[in-house]
């Protein structure tokens, strides 16, 4: 099944490289039987026919040159396309990956897809590549021997053939062994790439915390698991699979107990044993790199499992029916009861929260930690996909939209800013790089200080997650991302953490003023910090995933809660007195 | 990101062995016990032959009185059973010689990955600042592999295939040595193909390995941001990156198959050429002795020696992939960018810090200077809050404290010792730092609090938790403190990861504290919660905290005010108001319109009522 599909969609679209392999093959072993042949004819004709010697000489270098061009060539033809689909194998993996989302990045960690793409590749590439042309080889050998034993004595064919038959059945045994071992062999590579990545991704608080000890101990148990299983599977490789060599070897031991014998008796001559004894043993060297073979076919197979679980997961919800319809203003959304929970967990992340968050008005979320804001912003952005029913524009579930083009519409900076390693330009711009937009959307960032102190500016190359820059220069980049970006709706997820109190004041103010054709995005903000909440339009009040209040800062403030709470824990300055009446819960609140 | 330039030139075999003989020296007895091996399979797979011969020649044809019968194997049951014998044999020694060399070779390599992590462990920040964890994993695997899977293809036995291509040659040389002679005039031009591939496919073999750890750096960091990615409709840009990467991978690859092939035809095409040029040779000298007797001899004899010398074009394949890789290899185990350790110790820390004129940049050029000139002093048991705009350096004050880079000049002391005097578990023992970006592991709560220590307990752990009211996060996990966390901690919510690694922090029990931005993404509630719980710990120990919401430090015994690299102010809350400079101005910032704000609602919300 794997397989088929495998070959249908990789290999037979380069049949014309086999083809062409084919050729030279033959002409290879053509060349190989044609050189000897010739060699005796000169032999024979020393000191006899000079001439004839001659030619035999002249033909035979001729071959000798023909031989560098076709051997070199049939190998090439037939490795070729063995790199080819690699190639466009690991294209369609990464393209694949472009598709997936989170519910699938949960379940595959980084260090496992990265194994998987160059280790596992490196099996399948054997399969098509060097496999390819030993299995033409060796059935090329097998079905030629065969034939021509079965012409000579079918009786002698099948007694010999017998320990053959019995070699298969160990190899049956141990090919069982190797697909179990070998999964687990590249499970463990798998795992051990997590580890190191973590490892790296860590490293500085591991030596911070003085814990390389502890960290280089667990490494090493996986290290050693990994090596047990492939001592394991040397075992299986160099024990039990050349048990048909060994067999073959064997059928020469019955060809003379048995065929001996039977010249005595004058049922075969001993020409035709002789015969038999050199079939036998080019017999021989296929079967050997038979076992090899089916070690490598093996390994190819195994790999190309663990390669197709990447390549054919299921995008969830890939695409809406739904396009662009939608016309291109503010949206107003409506939550229905939304509910969410994260697959495998127990506890919704959010709860039954029915609100209205009105077009072009700026919707403070604010919440514990842990409370299900994040998990609002993912939701709404799609980059998890709500249950059916649960949250529209207008009178679309959004679910029916287009990905893309709902994507496109929206503006996101996630809580944890994610800089790649490229310049801060390429960073703002996601794509083609207008300088112009890149400097406004910097400048409205708060980033454009930062820039000159940087030494080359927006062309500074950040490192690694943005590793060169500071934690609030990294935050902005993100920001200036989602600014650059014309959209209907902005997402900001805590994206005040990281900044001083004047940059913040700055930043409200910007995301007060932006909009195209005067006309304000709907905006979602994020925030821990009571001064930029109290600057939104609306607040939502988030706890335990449930909706437990909203309203405007000042109803919020002046009625007990956790707004107002949180509000007082961050100012020392009295609180507005509560009006008398405002001990009853807003009308608003619960639904 | 270019993964780093190492200068390393070519290693060849000589120092392939070299360099791999640390991790080899261990196993040495195995690899010995291989090396003999070979031998006596290369014998026991002759001898088959010969008893296959003296069977059908001496007992069914029935010559008779031939070697095998005076050696006692006078019935053909007997010989076919010693063929037999020899069969079997044969098949145990090339077993045993297979799981020998691959036993060899996977410890040689399980040492090696272990030295190659072990190293990466001790390295500072600014290689990683460097080089992309991607390709860091690719040298700590798929390279390894590569290396493994050479020692195991039977490199080992490179020495018996020249031995027996020198002791071919002498034979011919006593049988004939003028067509020897003759023949030896294709070595040059076999030698000049070998080494020309030799050295093209170690080229293509090195951009292969430099290519493939940049797909799969590429890969890494892309799958890392695929969300950013798909959210900014980035997929095709990123998809014509990888195949970019994934091209140069391909050429190399493609090429390297050309040279391989070609060196293999061409042993074998000269083969040929040899036989030809015998024949050449041979056809008018019948009467110096040429005959045909000798040249069968001879032909069989080239047969001899051009069977190992294909052998030996293969392993050279081999070897020149398994230099590539472990010159990759071997390239950064040779990067010394590490922290240097001194030698002084602390018996008890009691944590006065100073820094005393810093100046650092994490360039060499002048005017990136980060840190311009930065003194400061804090006692045991006081606060110090170092404040300022973002960009401004104080997550690289704590990162020099901490020893994560160095290379600063001015002094820093703890108990009035330079740092960079004294050891490093000294200090890191001694600074406990709660960082800006939370770093977690893929693993269990525990370990990520306790990092492995075996030393903290669990009632220590808890408490730990409780301090910083993680013991609310972790009890909301299904599973507690054996909850396994995602990479980067990517299935608890930002705020929670932060309490976590606050926790470690705390756990760890240092004299000195240093919590840069510690609470930047807990909600207020919790970090007021936070911060009466902690004043108590925090009143034995040195405290540095870095903190943008200014309500969160107004009670620090001192704040500093730091701008550009430099501190430009320092004093209690009160009276940096009062002098009304700098600090006043960011106070306010967050405060009057906030209040402002706050009275004006007020308001609006009474009118409303
Ligand atoms: N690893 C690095 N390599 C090169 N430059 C760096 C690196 N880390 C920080 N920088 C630069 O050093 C300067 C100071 O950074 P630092 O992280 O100390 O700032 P900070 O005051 O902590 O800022 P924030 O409040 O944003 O966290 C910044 O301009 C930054 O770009
Ligand atoms: N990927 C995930 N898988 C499983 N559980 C998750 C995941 N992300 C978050 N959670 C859990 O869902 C709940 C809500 O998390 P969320 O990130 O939405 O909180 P938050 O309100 O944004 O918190 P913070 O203020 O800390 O950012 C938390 O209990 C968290 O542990
Ligand atoms: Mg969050």
């Amino acid at each position: 099944m794997i397989l088929l599909r495998f070959f249908k969609r990789y290999v037979v679209p380069l049949w014309h490289w086999y083809l062409a392999g084919l050729a030279f093959l033959f002409m290879t072993n053509w060349l190989a039987v044609e050189i000897p042949l010739r060699m005796a004819v000169g032999v024979d004709a020393l000191g006899t026919d000079p001439e004839a010697v001659r030619t035999a000489a002249f033909t035979i270098g001729l071959m000798g040159l023909a031989v560098i061009a076709v051997r070199s060539l049939s190998r090439v033809l037939f490795f070729t396309p063995g790199r080819l689909v690699e190639f466009r194998l690991k294209n369609d993996i990464f393209d694949m990956l472009t598709k997936l989302q989170p519910s699938f990045y949960s379940k595959m960690k980084a260090g496992d897809i990265v194994s998987r793409v160059s280790n596992d590749m490196t099996f399948v590439r054997a399969l098509v590549g060097f496999g390819g042309l030993q299995v033409f080889n060796v059935t090329l050998a097998l079905a030629l021997t065969g034939r021509m034993m079965m012409q000579l004595n079918p009786k002698l064919t099948l007694m010999t053939l017998l320990p053959i038959v019995v070699g298969l059945a160990f190899m049956q045994a141990g090919v069982f062994a190797m697909h179990r071992l070998t999964r687990l062999s590249q499970t463990q590579l798998s795992s051990l790439s997590d580890r190191i990545l973590a490892l790296l991704q860590g490293v500085q608080t591991v030596q911070d915390f003085c814990a390389e000890a502890a960290f280089q101990q667990r490494f090493e148990k996986e290290n050693l698991e990994f090596m047990e299983t492939n001592i394991r599977l040397a075992w299986v490789r160099s024990t039990i699979l050349p048990m048909l060599g060994l067999a073959g070897s064997t059928c020469i031991y019955v060809l003379l107990v048995v065929g001996g014998p039977m010249v005595q008796r004058g049922e075969l001559t001993v020409g035709e044993l002789v015969a038999f004894v050199t079939f036998v043993a080019q017999l021989l060297w296929p079967l050997m790199s038979l076992g090899w073979l089916v070690s490598v076919f093996q390994r190819g197979y195994t790999s190309l499992g663990r390669i197709d679980q990447v390549l054919y997961a299921e995008p969830e919800k890939p695409e809406g029916s739904n396009p662009s319809d939608l016309p291109r203003v503010p949206p107003a959304l409506h939550l229905k009861n939304l509910s969410f929970t994260y697959p495998g967990l127990e506890t919704p992340a959010l709860h039954g929260i029915t609100a209205t968050l009105p077009a072009g008005k700026t919707i403070g979320v604010y919440g514990r930690t842990g409370s299900g804001k994040s998990t609002l912003l993912r939701v709404l952005t799609r980059t998890w996909n709500p249950p059916a029913g649960t949250v529209f524009i207008g009178e679309t579930d959004i679910l029916d939209l287009d990905l893309d083009d709902w994507r496109g519409n929206t503006a996101v900076a996630p809580q944890v800013p994610f800089l790649f390693s490229d310049t801060i330009a390429a960073n703002v711009a996601m794509g083609p790089i207008d300088p112009e937009r890149v400097n406004v959307a910097t400048f409205q960032a708060a980033l454009s200080e930062d820039l000159k102190a940087l030494p080359e500016g927006l062309n500074t190359v950040v490192g690694e997650r943005g590793i060169m820059l500071s934690g609030g220069q990294r935050q902005r980049t993100a920001l200036a991302r989602a600014l650059y970006r014309p959209a209907n709706l902005i997402v900001l997820d805590d994206v005040l953490s990281a900044v001083d109190q004047e940059t913040e004041q700055r930043l409200i103010d910007t995301f007060a003023s932006i909009g195209q054709d005067g006309q304000q995005p709907t905006m979602l903000l994020v925030s821990h910090r009571m001064s930029a909440l109290a600057r939104t339009d609306h607040v939502l009040v988030l706890d335990q995933g449930k909706l437990v209040d909203q309203g405007s800062h000042s109803a919020l403030i002046n009625r007990p809660g956790p707004y107002r709470d949180a509000w007082s824990s961050q100012h020392e300055d009295p609180l507005p007195e509560l009006p008398t009446d405002a001990a009853l819960p807003a009308a608003e609140v619960v639904q | 990101m270019n993964p780093a330039p190492n200068p390393t030139k070519d290693l060849d075999f000589q120092a392939i062995v070299s360099r791999m003989w640390p991790f080899a020296a261990p196993s040495s007895g195995l690899f010995l016990a291989a090396l003999i091996l070979t031998p006596v399979a290369t014998a026991v797979s002759l001898v088959q032959p010969w008893l296959m011969k003296a069977a059908i020649e001496e007992h069914i044809e029935g010559i008779g009185g031939g070697t095998a019968s005076q050696m006692g194997l006078d019935t053909l049951g007997k010989v076919a059973g010693a063929y037999l014998a020899a069969v079997m044999f044969g098949y145990l020694v090339r077993s045993t010689y297979s799981i020998i060399i691959s036993i060899a070779g996977q410890r040689t390599v399980l040492r090696l990955r272990s030295h190659v992590v072990e190293h990466l462990l001790s390295r500072s920040p600014s290689f990683f600042d460097k080089r992309p964890a991607g390709a860091l994993l690719t040298r700590a695997t798929s390279d390894i592999e590569a290396l493994g899977e050479s020692l195991s293809s039977g490199v080992v036995t490179i020495l018996l295939d020249v031995l027996t291509i020198i002791g071919v040659l002498v034979a011919m040389f006593m049988l004939e040595w003028k067509m020897t002679l003759l023949l030896l005039t294709v070595a040059p031009p076999l030698a000049l193909i070998i080494e020309l591939c030799r050295r093209r496919l170690r080229q293509t073999y090195n951009t292969i390995r430099t290519s493939l750890s940049t797909v799969n750096a590429y890969l890494n960091e892309q799958v890392n941001g695929m969300k950013i990615v798909q959210l900014f409709n980035h997929q095709q840009d990123s998809h014509d990156g990888f195949i970019e990467r994934n091209t140069v991978y391909k050429e190399a690859t493609i090429r390297s198959n050309v040279y391989d092939a070609l060196m293999y035809a061409a042993v074998d095409g000269i083969g040929s050429i040899c036989i030809a040029l015998l024949l050449w040779y041979a056809t008018d000298r019948a009467e110096v002795g040429i005959t045909a007797g000798l040249m069968v001899a001879f032909i069989d004899y080239l047969n001899r020696l051009f069977r190992p010398l294909r052998e030996f074009s293969g392993k050279i394949a081999i070897i020149q992939r398994a230099g590539a890789a472990l010159q990759k290899v071997t390239g950064l185990l040779d990067t010394d960018e590490s922290i240097t350790s001194g030698s002084k110790t602390l018996t008890q820390v009691k944590g006065r810090v100073e820094f005393e004129n810093v100046r650092f940049g994490y360039r060499p050029e002048p005017e990136y200077e980060v840190l311009k000139g930065v003194s400061l002093t804090v006692s045991p048991g006081e606060v110090v809050a170092i404040v300022g705009s973002t960009g401004c350096g104080k997550t690289t004050l704590t990162r020099l404290l901490s020893r994560s880079y160095e290379g600063y000049t001015g002094r820093i002391t703890l108990d009035g010792e330079e740092i960079r005097d004294l050891t490093l578990d000294t200090v890191r023992q001694a600074v406990a730092r709660v960082r800006q970006d939370t770093q977690l592991f893929p693993d269990t709560v525990k370990f990520n609090v306790d990092l492995g220590n075996p030393k903290l307990d669990m009632a220590h752990l808890e408490s730990a938790a409780e301090l910083v009211n993680a013991d609310r996060v972790i009890a909301s996990l299904p599973s507690g403190w054996q909850h396994e966390l995602t990479e980067r901690g990517g299935n608890v919510s930002v705020g929670q990861g932060q309490l976590l690694s606050f926790a470690r922090t705390m756990a760890y029990n240092a004299p000195v504290v240093i919590l840069d931005e510690a609470t930047a993404s807990v909600d207020p509630v919790t970090e007021a919660l936070i911060q009466t719980a902690i004043e108590r710990i925090l009143e034995r120990k040195t405290v540095l905290v870095i903190a943008h919401r200014l309500s969160t430090i107004t009670a620090a015994d001192r704040i500093v005010v730091m701008d550009a690299g430099q501190v430009v102010e320092s004093g209690t809350h009160a009276e940096l108001l009062a002098a009304g400079a700098h600090y006043a101005g960011l106070y306010q910032a967050g405060f009057d319109e906030t209040t402002d704000q706050l009275a004006r609602d007020t308001q609006g919300a009474s009118a409303d009522a």
